[in-house]
């Protein structure tokens, strides 16, 4: 009863994160993407080229844009319009306009593993393979939904709306600048050479990395967490190829083989490459 | 502010109505649809399966297959479990058990059509035509567009064994094979006979008898204009005779992949096969 009443008083002053309950607002913008796939960077890109002179940095990036698990719901609904929103909610057919990251499944598993060592979500010594086939079950450490529901729910609902920006992780980390401009071209951002290069040099995985250090204690991601591990880690595409185990590869890539090829994603097990399509 | 207030008092003592903010356990199974697609009938269905000994009707269905939206939580909450839920929500992750009711969205919007302007969403005098491109682009509902539903449940659903695809068309020309599916699905043990009863028990006609009675008594039809019914074709294949072919052709040309998908087949239209999602051309799970 006490705790109802106090959740009550917070609700009646709005002082708790709307989530999935966020008043969308017509020209609402929102940056959505499944978990470690590469958001906070991408909200570094956007923020230093939409915000430049506001010098975004892990301590007022939840300001800038706003992550709706996190900012009260008062302060969004205050938010200077339009908003760019942060989320990582599968489809939702209020939001209006959209830029979706997509990341490799295979990498995301892998940032996720030690993202979850890092907020104490499991021990450090957790079989990596045990962590992979609950990955592709949805057993998640959080309400997104698995890869491959959050991702589907998105691509095939919106992907031919003009409103809908799919990048993937793996071409902004080759071509910053290329993507970027696609990006600023749909936020309705000048493309200003200049502008886009020092977005990109504000963003590199270096500076973010020094900002963590400092800042850590500042930002909601990683306040409560074990400082000995980074949040911004290897910032790579590619590390499965390296870290993930040969079953684990094989059971991301039974389970979510035709989205991944959908989206460009090569799959690499080879006796397994066509067995998703032949299965029906 | 005042109702702000009221909403936190409600809050506290659990009696606000749930929209779609309540607990989802892990063992509940939704009946899910997009608004006019048999959500009602397959609720009856279901109701009567589950409770043969009681008279089901629009006075207690609420209760007996429970609507979230328009219940308190704490009723929610002390529903038994594993509780059997309706919702017209788009792909929502924490459903984890879902028979998903899909129908020929040239028939749904033509009943959303007539739905609207019996609950007055639209005036007397907005034709159909005029209508279904405001439906096709999601502007009817606040469940996003028919093609947003279906491709949302379907895409990352399909292939799921904790999901079941039910076609309304289907239901209506093989009833009893298909509610035998479905109770298969939800585990409910019932012979040819249990299942028969439950499929007169929940007929159209007897539909309209009791919403004659009740209209007054249930969420769905209290202060609608009764002069159009809620139960009202309840058949198939209704859009060939009522929908403009311009309007046909309009939704065709929108939702082909997924129209072929569903086995809907097109009038207007040869369906390009390079706009085909590769879960449409295979129908496999993703």
């Amino acid at each position: 009863m006490i705790k109802r009443l106090i959740s009550g008083g917070k609700q009646f002053l709005g002082m708790y994160p709307p989530g999935r309950r966020v008043k969308v607002f017509p020209d609402d913008i929102f940056l959505v993407s499944y978990p470690k796939s590469g958001n906070t960077w991408t909200r570094f890109l956007v923020a230093n080229l939409a915000y430049p002179e506001k010098n975004p940095d892990f301590s007022n990036i939840n300001a800038l844009i706003p992550d709706l698990e996190v900012m009260p719901k008062r302060e969004i609904e205050r938010a200077p319009r339009p908003r760019i929103i942060k989320s990582h909610q599968y489809f939702d057919p209020r939001y209006p306009k959209i830029l979706y990251i997509v990341r490799d499944p295979r990498d995301v598993v892998l940032s996720e593993y030690h993202f979850d060592i890092k907020r104490r979500a499991i021990p450090e010594d957790y079989p990596v393979q045990q962590f992979v086939s609950r990955f592709v079950r949805g057993e998640v450490n959080h309400p997104y939904g698995s890869w491959a529901e959050n991702v589907a729910s998105w691509f095939y609902t919106r992907r031919d709306d003009p409103r809908f920006l799919l990048v993937t992780y793996e071409a902004l980390q080759v071509q910053a600048i290329d993507e970027l401009a696609r990006i600023a071209r749909f936020l309705n951002i000048p493309e200003d050479a200049e502008r886009l290069a020092f977005a990109v040099k504000q963003s590199s995985a270096d500076r973010m990395r020094e900002l963590e250090k400092k800042q850590a204690h500042l930002w909601s991601s990683t306040k409560e967490t074990r400082k000995d591990k980074p949040f911004v880690r290897s910032a790579k595409a590619g590390g499965w190829k390296v870290d993930l185990p040969e079953a684990s590869l094989a059971e991301v890539e039974a389970a979510w083989g035709g989205l991944m090829r959908e989206i460009g994603y090569e799959l690499v097990v080879s006796n397994l490459a066509h067995a998703g399509m032949e299965r029906h | 502010m005042l109702g702000q207030f009221k909403y936190a008092v409600k809050y506290v003592l659990g009696r606000d109505q749930a929209g779609n903010n309540y607990t989802v356990f892990p063992d509940d199974t939704f009946l899910v649809s997009y608004p006019k697609s048999g959500n009602t009938w397959v609720r009856f269905l279901l109701a009567n399966l589950i409770h043969p000994n009681q008279t089901i009707d629009f006075t207690n269905i609420n209760q007996m297959l429970p609507a979230p939206g328009v219940l308190s939580k704490r009723f929610l909450r002390t529903l038994p479990r594993p509780r059997i839920l309706k919702s017209h929500e788009p792909f929502d992750v924490r459903f984890r058990k879902v028979v998903y009711l899909v129908r020929d969205p040239r028939d749904v919007a033509v009943s959303e059509y007539h739905f609207d302007l019996k609950k007055r969403y639209i005036g007397a005098d907005v034709t159909l035509e005029q209508f279904v491109p405001r439906f096709i682009a999601g502007g009817t509902s606040s469940y996003g567009s028919w093609w947003e539903h279906a491709a949302s449940w379907i895409a990352a659903r399909q292939g799921n064994p904790a999901f079941l695809l039910v076609r309304y068309e289907d239901l209506l020309s093989d009833a009893l094979s298909e509610t035998a599916k479905i109770a298969e699905f939800l585990g409910i043990q019932a012979g040819p006979e249990r299942l028969q009863e439950a499929i007169d028990k929940s007929s159209a006609d007897r539909m309209r008898k009791l919403e004659k009675q009740q209209a007054d008594q249930w969420t769905g039809t209290k202060n609608t204009r009764k002069e159009i019914p809620f139960v009202r074709a309840a058949k198939s294949g209704g859009w060939k005779e009522t929908l403009p072919a311009h309007s046909v052709e309009e939704i065709e040309v929108a939702w082909a992949p997924l129209l072929n998908f569903l086995g809907y087949q097109l009038q207007s239209h040869e369906l390009d096969c390079k706009t085909v999602p590769a879960w449409v051309r295979t129908g496999q799970s993703l």
